[in-house]
């Protein structure tokens, strides 16, 4: 399963050139920076540096690009914390516990946690790809879109169930925002829902609707605060905090390991991986609790279940790419230039006779754990004083950045558009209960949804017998039910034992 | 009125409006499945959006039934509502006018009209600080991002 001489290969090239190492400490700043800045995704920072990558060999390359990955998975966790604004959809469910931690006082301790999960989530993903990297790409090669189209469905359900107000709301939310997800051109070669405007006719823009929604409509309600975290008291940003945050994630060993194996599978998932990862992970680990409703209300075990899981992602979707050259999101779209860029086809051929190289990427990879937490200690105080700036101040600067950061990922109005008509809805939908989670989700993986339906139906001629020949669809179709009735199926099962 | 009756209005309201909201919702959702249909009846173009929109309105259907026989008793912050709406209206109008009046001096006054709506008196710092992060955010985002963005004093 290992080759243990190119695992040394991959070690002394590592070692050959103090650029390798040299590359990676600005490649995690770059990621942390554009991770916090809400607005600013990972594959935007990937995408502006990829011409930097020309000037170095290919493993220098993915050693850059990794490093910004890495930094920027944690980065997104950050203003997650906060300030609610999951800073990539990959953080979604570290802005659940995590930011009424903060509002608690916590936010130097949820910081701490989210540093540690994901520290740790990056060690224990390339772990499992250097053990497991050649059936995961086998695995992932039975992975068809009647698979996707069952995680896709199984993801909203859970996230539905997720809300803490009505299960049917909830499930409603996810609905709907699969519906927006599908808006503009089909296969069909139609446009749909776009009131006639250009904008629209690639769909809704994805990212400025989830920062409408999540953060925008979250300020809306936070104007008559005066401080993000009331007590003057609990304001204070301290190292010593943190770090007490960061020793705190050991004590949930079973939380990252889950967190861990969940982010490696979906995150193997081309296109589902990030957005799902930490969302199922957030789910299970509410579902196991003891105490599942302290989730939510900043239970420290939800931010380690999701910034282990988003960690894990990333090793995942680049398992994904190197074994089969099929990218699993933005950032993994961007190392899929870069391959270009230097001459090289990911896939099966690429493991087989690189492999060194791909051990290489590994190996900096644990490097990069270490290093994302002496350069996370320095960069999180920086940040967490955003808790001492009065809500009058940061209320409408942080508005003024969502529509910076929507204009930058769209190029053109339609996305502080977005960022406005969306921030509205996310405000009714949060005042009457519907989960805008749920429905963030959804519209983040409608399209997909959608192009899975198709090629199913393409695949099967129209014959829907044809899902029952597909093992692994019908499983994920019973955890999809379990995870929505599994409780009441327990206690019937129960019930009818004990009589 | 006394505060009781003044709770008990405010809650029936909240109530009628939670209703309208969905009604609201599933109009929005026919409204989309007829616009598809119209565009194309090809299996294609509804393969997702026909199952989901019936599913949809049965689920709402089930909800509004719910909420009419169980009215959600939750006590709504009217007060708050209240004051959310000025800021709302600034933020449209702060998005609406940017093609206009760039983002540098959109942002601005923008930031300057919502510390001034948030008691800010203090005029100076109301300038500077308004002037400063306007300045800076614009000129960072003009710097990283590969297309021009629009501005009214500083070169996009």
């Amino acid at each position: 399963m290992i080759d243990l001489s190119a695992a040394l290969d991959g070690l002394t090239q590592l070692f050959s050139s103090p650029y390798n190492w040299l590359i990676i400490i600005p490649g995690i700043l770059i990621g942390l920076m554009f991770g916090a800045v809400p607005g600013l995704q990972i594959s935007m920072a990937m995408a502006i540096f990829l011409p930097a990558t020309l000037y170095m060999d290919f493993m220098q390359a993915m050693l850059f690009l990794t490093s910004i990955f890495t930094g920027g998975s944690f980065g997104g966790s950050i203003p997650a914390i906060l300030m609610n604004i999951p800073g990539t959809s990959s953080s979604i469910a570290t802005s659940f516990d995590g930011y009424p931690m903060s509002r608690k006082g916590g936010h130097n301790t949820a910081l701490g946690i989210a540093l540690g999960a994901s520290c740790i989530g990056v060690l224990l993903g390339y772990g499992i790809l250097f053990l497991l990297i050649g059936p995961i790409s086998k695995l992932v090669l039975k992975m068809g879109p009647a698979e996707m189209a069952a995680i896709i469905l199984w993801g909203i359900t859970l996230i539905g169930t997720l809300s803490s107000g009505s299960l049917l709301k909830g499930i409603i939310s996810g609905l709907i925002g699969i519906l927006i997800g599908t808006v503009g051109y089909s296969e069909a070669g139609v446009a749909r829902g776009t009131l006639g405007s250009p904008y629209l006719l690639d769909g809704i823009p994805a990212i400025p609707a989830m920062i409408g929604m999540f953060a925008a409509s979250e300020l809306f309600r936070l104007v008559n605060t005066k401080y993000l975290v009331a007590d003057v008291a609990l304001r204070k940003v301290s190292i010593g905090a943190i770090l007490a945050g960061l020793k705190k994630t050991i004590t949930y060993p079973w939380g990252i390991i889950r967190g861990s194996l969940i982010g490696v599978f979906i995150g193997s998932v081309p296109g589902v991986g990030s957005s799902i990862a930490n969302l199922i992970s957030y789910m299970v680990a509410k579902k196991q609790n003891e105490e599942p409703d302290s989730f939510g209300q900043g239970n420290p075990a939800g931010i380690v279940a999701s910034e282990a899981a988003n960690s894990t992602s990333e090793a995942g979707s680049i398992a994904t790419l190197l074994a089969l050259g099929i990218p699993g999101g933005g950032a993994t779209a961007v190392m899929l230039a870069a391959f270009a860029m230097h001459n090289i086809t990911g896939g099966p051929q690429f493991i087989r006779e690189e492999t060194d190289i791909v051990y290489a990427i590994i190996f900096a990879n644990f490097a990069q754990a270490a290093l994302l937490i002496g350069l996370g200690l320095l960069f999180i105080p920086l940040l967490a004083n955003v808790v001492k700036v009065p809500m009058n101040y940061l209320v409408p600067s942080v508005l003024a950045l969502s529509l910076f950061g929507a204009f930058g990922l769209t190029g053109n109005m339609s996305g502080p558009i977005t960022v406005m008509v969306f921030s509205l809805l996310g405000w009714v939908f949060k005042r009457f209960d519907y989960s805008v989670p749920a429905a963030v989700v959804g519209i983040l993986l409608g399209g997909m949804a959608e192009d899975s339906f198709i090629y199913t139906y393409q695949i099967s001629g129209g014959i829907w017998t044809y899902l029952f020949e597909r093992p692994t669809t019908i499983a994920i179709l019973i955890l999809l039910v379990l995870s929505l009735f599994g409780n009441h199926l327990l206690k019937a099962v129960t019930r009818l034992t004990n009589r | 009125m006394t505060y009781k009756s003044h709770q008990a209005k405010a809650l029936a309201s909240h109530q009628i409006a939670d209703l309208g909201i969905l009604v609201v919702l599933a109009g929005l959702v026919v409204w989309y499945f007829l616009d598809a249909k119209s565009a194309s009846t090809q299996i294609l173009n509804l393969i997702l959006i026909l199952p989901f929109t019936v599913i949809t309105l049965l689920l709402c259907l089930i909800q509004f039934v719910r909420q009419l026989i169980r009215p959600p008793i939750k006590e709504p912050k009217v007060e708050r509502v209240k004051s959310v709406i000025p800021v709302i209206s600034l933020f449209v109008a702060y998005t609406l006018t940017l093609p206009w009046m760039g983002f540098d001096l959109g942002t601005m006054l923008f930031i300057a009209a919502f510390l001034a709506l948030h008691g800010e008196r203090r005029w100076l710092w109301v300038a500077g600080y308004s002037l400063s992060f306007a300045s800076v955010a614009s000129l960072f985002f003009a710097a990283m991002l590969p297309y021009p963005l629009p501005m009214m004093i500083f070169p996009s």
